[in-house]
């Protein structure tokens, strides 16, 4: 919700604080701030605070209660007009939609621009300009948050020079065309304003107009609908019409049906000050008066929830902030939020009133109370004794992702269209980081031919959700042995009582119960293990060079490997020893150089003055490079 | 042959695991795939109502379609109705485990990444809000050095009232120290409770959860998320470990 500084200065008599203290204010009482600048703030109304605070009265009001400001006015207390009564509109209406509607003729405006202070209001909070008279339904709406529509007039039908609305449910495969000038085919557990005379849907009720009674510059009576409708309903039919608007995101979270009246107040204000005209009448359908519950909560409570001890003052200063009226009796406060506040139903909701706005700084840590019985973490230790004795073994954990291009059970709404389905295995997955694996190994592993990778992760079969381990081992240089796998799927076995349910010549995959977990952890301590800062690789890929040397026996490797480090420049990131022979008293050293650039593939011509160098330093300490 | 790597997460959880063991935490499991009635309807997030856009959602094509769960709280949820059984009022755990979110990846987002949650409940008045704050509290300062702090905003989750998000205070080594946003908690709401089985007059507790990719990019300087489920052997091998 984008509100505007000159807009929120109406509200008060002292010029407001600066946006980022308001912001930090609101941050730390209210709810968070997507986005500050010196004139607008988009402030993120959660779904709990939506039925009041999706307008500027609403966020004026968290204001004032969150820097103690007082406020200029509150147009939600102020008095209601009486409106006068109208025989020439006669609104029936479908009460297991509509909670409360108001309708009211307005004859003789004038269709025009706005003038500048409306545009620029709307404007500042991103709102383009249409005309007068949408301008002023779309401000009363930012204003108190309520929704409303203003349809010519002209465009309905009369009977008797009365206009007849009906708010109804549509019909199965009825169609309405909205503003925008797209057309819905509606079904029937959806609802439309109705022209009751000629039977025509006008608009689908409560979220956006209809495109053949709209405001044009040729029309000079209005018929303007305020109403509260059903959240679910709401709901729903934006979802199967992928319809969101401003006005049913604001009725999906219940606004009160105790805000219409002050809707038709204020809408009917602005558009005879805008667009001149008169008021005819209007007509209030009201099927079910909103009950407001009182709720109690005590001193007592909030302690007990917030852990600490809040002061009578604290809390009445709360509730008089917020504008509830409360008696108190004993420790205990009865509270009767303000119509508006849909989100005061339990003590819980008042325990949150106070913590929030006296500060959850208020609050200081306290330590649980100390358990005497070790905690039960036996099946996850039994994970951590599997993945020990793989690492003790030479695999390397990975961590993959569950959807996959095959499986069993399958995604109504994948993110990645060729991976519709839950994997069913770990093999695939295994297979293509093998292959990566093997393709990055001079730089990971180093110069082994033997790449072993292992996951533990959960997959998804017909007959249900299980943990599997999958081991993987890929050579890089040479045939293929599954001797090595086969021997750690022994030693497995062995240890752990557990054989595949699943094996190829590069993989092997077992299924494990939470029960063997459980058994295989329930005496175990996983080794403790820590790690560094995260080096980062490069996107690019890496180039080897081999260099080897004779030297003297009894000459130590890291003389070679530190004259050879000192000379290679930045883009070497390692050095392995892949090869030694010792012939007439001298021994042949071989390593393995591996280059990588942050910011490029690297070239012979950045490699070969590296290679010189390096065979420089090497001469020049007196070691023969072959 | 030369000893293999841990995964990040692995080493990450382990000292998680053992942090929280010492406040008195087990570690619960629970489906991935989770059914509507723990992934939502009892956390109070029912059908219909604007909170379930509040995590976008994968869903099944089967008849009574499931979730890949959300948030691992479907574990809380699914250990307090079990104590509701045992008539236990008394129970801590952590569910450090995968979830999935229907959205656009990028540097800070994965469509499926790593929860810490977690809950304690008690009779009521023995797990407060100013115990939850303490437990971060602890569990910072031990996985992230004795510099932190923690500081509660206000906020809303379907199955929290009060609802908090938390934030660190976290003096990264070499830079100025800055707060955080780690995660979001709260009190459990007394619906959560009711619906687990509970009595919400009785028993009342915590409830926590946030990412744990997001705790290791912020100790090692881990830049992107994306890393952590790509299989890369190279990442898993961007740090320094040590098994001992």
């Amino acid at each position: 919700m984008k509100v505007s500084r000159a807009w929120l200065q109406n509200y008060f008599v002292e010029p407001l604080p600066e946006m980022e203290v308001i912001a930090d204010a609101l941050t730390f009482h209210s709810c968070e701030i997507e986005e500050v600048t010196p004139e607008m703030l988009d402030v993120k109304v959660l779904p709990d605070r939506a039925a009041y605070a999706l307008c500027h009265r609403g966020i004026a009001l968290e204001i004032a209660a969150a820097c103690n400001l007082t406020l200029r006015y509150d147009p939600l207390v102020q008095e209601l007009p009486a409106f006068p009564a109208t025989d020439l509109l006669s609104v029936s209406v479908d009460d297991s939609y509509v909670l409360r509607h108001m309708g009211a003729i307005i004859r003789g405006v004038k269709v025009e621009d706005s003038p500048t202070w409306l545009t620029d209001m709307l404007q500042a909070v991103g709102q383009r300009s249409i005309n007068n008279i949408v301008d002023a339904t779309n401000s009363v709406m930012l204003n108190i948050g309520q929704p409303l529509h203003a349809f010519d007039l002209g465009k309905i039908t009369k009977e008797g020079g009365i206009t007849k609305i009906a708010i109804r449910a549509a019909t199965e495969g009825e169609q309405a065309t909205v503003l925008t000038g797209e057309t819905y085919t509606l079904s029937s557990d959806m609802f439309v304003v109705a022209d009751a005379t000629s039977g025509q849907a006008l608009d689908i009720a409560g979220l956006k107009g209809g495109l053949t009674s709209g405001v044009t510059a040729e029309t000079t009576d209005l018929f303007v609908s305020v109403g509260t409708y059903d959240a679910t309903r709401i709901r729903k039919m934006s979802q199967k019409l992928k319809l969101w608007t401003d006005a049913s995101l604001r009725y999906q979270n219940k606004l009160s049906p105790e805000l219409v009246p002050y809707g038709m107040r204020d809408i009917v204000k602005l558009i005879t000050d805008v667009a001149g005209g008169e008021l005819v009448g209007v007509v209030d359908v009201y099927p079910s008066v909103q009950s407001i519950e009182s709720v109690s909560v005590s001193c007592a409570q909030i302690e007990a929830r917030l852990g600490a001890a809040f002061t009578e003052e604290e809390i009445e200063g709360t509730f008089n902030r917020l504008k509830f009226s409360f008696s108190k009796d004993g420790d205990a406060y009865t509270v009767t939020p303000p119509f508006e506040r849909r989100d005061i139903l339990i003590p819980e909701d008042l325990i949150e009133e106070v913590g929030r706005l006296v500060g959850y700084d208020r609050v200081a840590p306290v330590a649980l109370p100390h358990v005497d019985d070790a905690p039960d973490q036996a099946v996850f230790r039994g994970a951590e004794a599997l993945k020990d004795f793989l690492t003790e073994r030479g695999f390397t954990e990975i961590s993959t992702q569950s959807f996959a291009a095959s499986g069993d059970i399958q995604l109504a709404n994948p993110l990645d269209k060729g991976k519709p389905w839950l994997r069913s295995s770990l093999v695939a997955n295994m297979e293509e980081a093998l292959t990566r694996a093997a393709h990055v190994a001079p730089r990971v592993f180093g110069p082994t031919p033997d790449v072993r990778l292992f996951e533990l992760g959960t997959v998804f079969t017909a007959t249900g959700e299980t943990t599997a381990l999958t081991l993987g081992r890929k050579t890089t240089q040479g045939k293929a042995t599954p001797g090595p796998l086969a021997q750690v799927v022994d030693d497995l076995e062995e240890s752990f009582s557990i054989v595949p349910v699943g094996q190829n010549e590069e993989c092997s995959e077992f299924h494990l119960s939470e029960e063997q977990l459980h058994a295989f952890g329930v005496s175990y301590t996983p080794r403790t293990a820590s790690q560094g800062s995260f080096i980062p690789f490069s996107p690019y890929p890496f180039a080897l060079r081999d260099v080897a040397v004779w030297v003297p026996t009894g000459t130590k490797e890291s003389e070679m490997t530190m004259c050879i480090v000192g000379a290679a420049g930045n883009y070497l990131v390692r050095i392995d020893l892949f090869d030694t022979f010792e012939k007439d008293n001298r021994i042949s050293f071989a390593f393995r150089l591996v280059f990588e650039a942050e910011d490029k593939t690297l070239a012979d011509t950045d490699l070969e003055p590296a290679m010189e160098a390096v065979a420089k330093a090497l001469t020049d300490a007196g070691f023969e490079v072959r | 042959m030369p000893p293999g790597r841990l995964h990040p997460i692995t080493v990450a959880t382990r000292e998680i695991a053992e942090i929280f063991g010492r406040m008195g935490f087990a570690i619960e499991q629970g489906p991935e795939l989770e059914d509507e009635w723990h992934n939502f309807t009892a956390l109070n997030v029912p059908a219909d109502h604007p909170a379930r856009d509040m995590q976008d959602t994968f869903w099944t094509t089967e008849a009574t379609a499931r979730a890949p769960r959300t948030h691992t709280t479907s574990v809380s949820i699914r250990c307090l109705e079990k104590m509701a059984k045992e008539g236990c009022d008394t129970y801590r755990a952590i569910a450090p485990a995968k979830v999935f979110r229907n959205e656009a990846t990028d540097m800070t987002h994965e469509a499926q990444f790593y929860q810490l949650d977690g809950f304690a409940v008690g009779p009521v008045g023995t797990v407060t809000l100013a115990h939850l704050k303490g437990m971060f509290d602890q569990f910072y300062r031990e996985y992230f050095g004795q510099e932190t702090q923690v500081r509660f905003r206000p906020s809303f989750f379907p199955f929290t009232e009060p609802s908090v998000e938390v934030d660190m205070w976290f003096e990264a080594p070499g830079k100025e120290g800055r707060w955080l946003e780690m995660c979001g908690a709260g009190m459990l709401h007394p619906n959560v409770i009711k619906n687990a089985g509970l009595d919400p007059e009785k028993v009342a507790g915590y409830a926590f959860g946030g990412g744990l990719e997001r705790l290791i990019m912020v100790k090692h300087g881990v830049p992107d998320v994306r890393l952590f489920h790509s299989g890369d052997t190279r990442f898993v091998h961007g740090f320094d470990q040590t098994i001992q």
